[in-house]
């Protein structure tokens, strides 16, 4: 099972937890304007392996965090 | 489970360096639900140095006091995380798979958590 | 190599060719299909299916197997009342039986709202060709006597929507006839062959690199099921999509027959009972995305709560087996379909908690699609542009369920 740290609360079961996406940018690659805001709207990196996320603490402080997780293992990184 | 009462209090917003500097009064059980964010169970005035500070009549917490031994007996079973052992200390998290409080002392403890949870959360202690 | 396929079907495994009209990635449901379609329908025979594993090891094998086409959006209903239709007689076209049961579903609602909006999914359904009615809560009662009709005194069923051609079928059955059909048509299937790459000529995807070597391909289509993005990223491609576990489990045997497939929207989670006579329990997918498959106590509990409120007689049951699979959700709730702006690279893929369901109707659509270079009309709606154009497909009939 999933288990977070919060910097306010302790390390805590995911199901205190409100998953709030991944932190990502659009890519260089896409110059754009229009397919920059597309892909800012609808695309996910969607990474099997390190990702960078938010997450609320829903059922503690109710602050928002940052975690970085390995998504192959389900397993938060320090 | 007896009922949980309302704790009436004050709630307070402001920076985090504000609320370290508070003055409170001796005796004042505040719960800092978060650095920029506590509770003051009773109190209803606060002199808080920060111009952009929130502070609110809060009557939204239920709760009641326990002893370790209640604590032991009947919460410690619902609660999956490990409870802090430097006291006192503020635990938040799901109780029973209800977001709730503990406010830990070395002789008694506070369970408190949401009004609208009370009910629920009594009724999943027994 | 899975002993019991070998055994059990003629499948004839060949020797890798260096290359192939089209190499389909993904030698689940909807990679077997496409290439039995291609081959049966289309003559075009020089295909290869290439798969990591075993055939339907993947989500193929990790499925609730239930098939319906009661959608909430005209051309999902479309959509998956056509592969409904071909699951009818998929076992006659195939030769090969696949356990394929006509039981119903019956969706309860518990409040007035759920009830307008079976009400309203009720009509849709009708005006697009798939048949579902409303039901009473006797009416309900009489085709599911075990349930609860108080909900545990928390859910009380006020009324349901009932589609009566809903079936179940063995998914393993579905994944190997469509690989034997397939195979007896000159189709290769490469198992334990994992993609690594894929190989360009410019922008253009020209064939896939492989632990066995690179494989040339005058198309390429992708219909792996929980690692899409990463191949999409081999040639550049963008997708809406995120992959969660989505977990289930089964009981014991339950003694007595329990016949229509029962499903919840506001708790969540549905049941049925397989033909070994154990009950299968579903419910949402996982809130955050993962490639994990581990599968998670929480859920167990959680979901076993929500289904014993229906139906009280699984508190005498045990829990069997409990499993996870990653799917591949868009953020439409809807399948994508087809080109990808990149030439020799398509996408059969956000498949989702639904793909089973589609699995003829996915592989039909998508083998006319890679003969004829056309769209087809039931396809249209399904294409990954809808997302830059503005005409995204929330199908409130698929978000969170089966």
């Amino acid at each position: 099972m999933l288990w977070i740290p919060c910097p306010t609360c302790g390390r805590r079961p995911v199901e205190e937890y409100r998953f709030g996406g991944e932190l990502r940018g659009v890519p260089d690659r896409i110059t754009d304007p229009i397919e920059r805001d597309v892909d800012y709207v609808w695309m996910f990196d969607n990474v099997a392996g390190v990702t960078t996320e938010r997450w609320f603490h829903q059922a503690g402080c109710r602050r928002w965090l940052t975690v970085r997780r390995d998504t192959t293992t389900d397993t938060v990184l320090g | 489970m007896p009922a949980l009462e309302t704790l009436p209090g004050l709630r307070i917003v402001a920076s985090p360096e504000a609320l370290d500097a508070a003055p409170w009064s001796a005796g004042t059980v505040v719960l800092r639900f978060a650095p920029d964010d506590a509770f003051a169970i009773g109190a209803t005035a606060v002199d808080i140095a920060d111009d952009h500070a929130i502070v609110a009549e809060e009557s939204g917490f239920v709760g009641r006091w326990l002893t370790r031994e209640e604590l032991d007996d009947r919460l410690v079973t619902h609660i999956e995380w490990p409870l802090p052992t430097a006291l006192p200390a503020l635990a938040q998290g799901l109780i029973a798979g209800v977001p709730a409080k503990l406010w830990l002392t070395t002789d008694r403890v506070l369970l408190l958590c949401a009004a609208a949870y009370a009910a629920e959360l009594a009724d999943r202690l027994g | 190599m899975n002993e019991f396929v070998e055994r059990r079907l003629t499948l004839r495994w060949q020797q890798a060719k260096r290359a192939y009209d089209v190499v389909i990635v993904g030698g689940g449901g909807h990679g077997l299909a496409t290439a039995y379609y291609l081959a049966a329908r289309h003559g075009i025979t020089n295909v290869a299916v290439v798969e990591a594993g075993y055939i339907g090891a993947g989500n193929s094998g990790r499925n609730t197997t239930i098939i319906r086409a009661n959608y909430g959006i005209p051309e999902a209903v479309r959509f998956y009342q056509h592969s409904l239709e071909l699951y009818q007689t998929l076992e006659d076209e195939l030769d090969c039986w696949m356990m394929y049961t006509t039981k119903g579903i019956i969706w309860l609602a518990h409040t007035e709202t759920a009830m307008r909006a079976e009400r309203a999914r009720s009509l849709l359904n009708l005006a697009c060709g798939a048949e579902t009615v409303m039901l009473t809560p006797q009416e309900v009662k009489a085709l599911c006597p075990q349930l609860d009709l108080s909900g545990g005194g928390r859910y009380p069923v006020l009324g349901a929507s009932y589609h009566p051609a809903a079936a179940t079928a063995r998914h393993d059955r579905v994944v190997w006839a469509y690989a034997q059909g397939a195979m007896r048509l000159g189709v290769h299937v490469l198992q334990h062959t994992r993609v690594t790459g894929l190989l360009r000529d410019g922008a253009r995807v020209t064939g896939v690199e492989t632990s066995a070597g690179p494989i040339s391909a005058g198309q390429v289509l992708s219909a792996v099921g929980g690692n899409v993005s990463t191949l999409a990223a081999y040639a550049d491609v963008r997708l809406p999509i995120r992959t969660h576990p989505l977990q289930a489990f089964v009981t014991n045997d339950y003694e007595q027959a329990f016949q229509p497939i029962l499903s919840d929207t506001e708790l969540l989670c549905y049941v049925s009972q397989t033909e070994r006579g154990q009950m299968l329990i579903g419910a949402e997918f996982d809130a955050q995305p993962s490639y994990s498959l581990k599968s998670s106590f929480s859920f167990l509990q959680s979901s076993a709560a929500k289904a014993m409120h229906l139906l009280p007689f699984l508190r005498n049951l045990r829990v069997l087996r409990q499993w996870t699979g990653i799917c591949d959700i868009s953020a439409d709730f809807s399948p994508i379909l087809g080109e990808t702006g990149v030439e020799g690279f398509l996408v059969t893929t956000g498949w989702g908690t639904w793909g089973f369901k589609a699995i003829p109707a996915g592989g039909e659509l998508m083998a006319e699609l890679i003969a004829s270079g056309r769209t087809p009309p039931l396809l249209e709606p399904f294409r990954l542009d809808r997302f830059a154009s503005d005409q995204t497909m929330a199908d409130p009939g698929s978000t969170g369920t089966h």
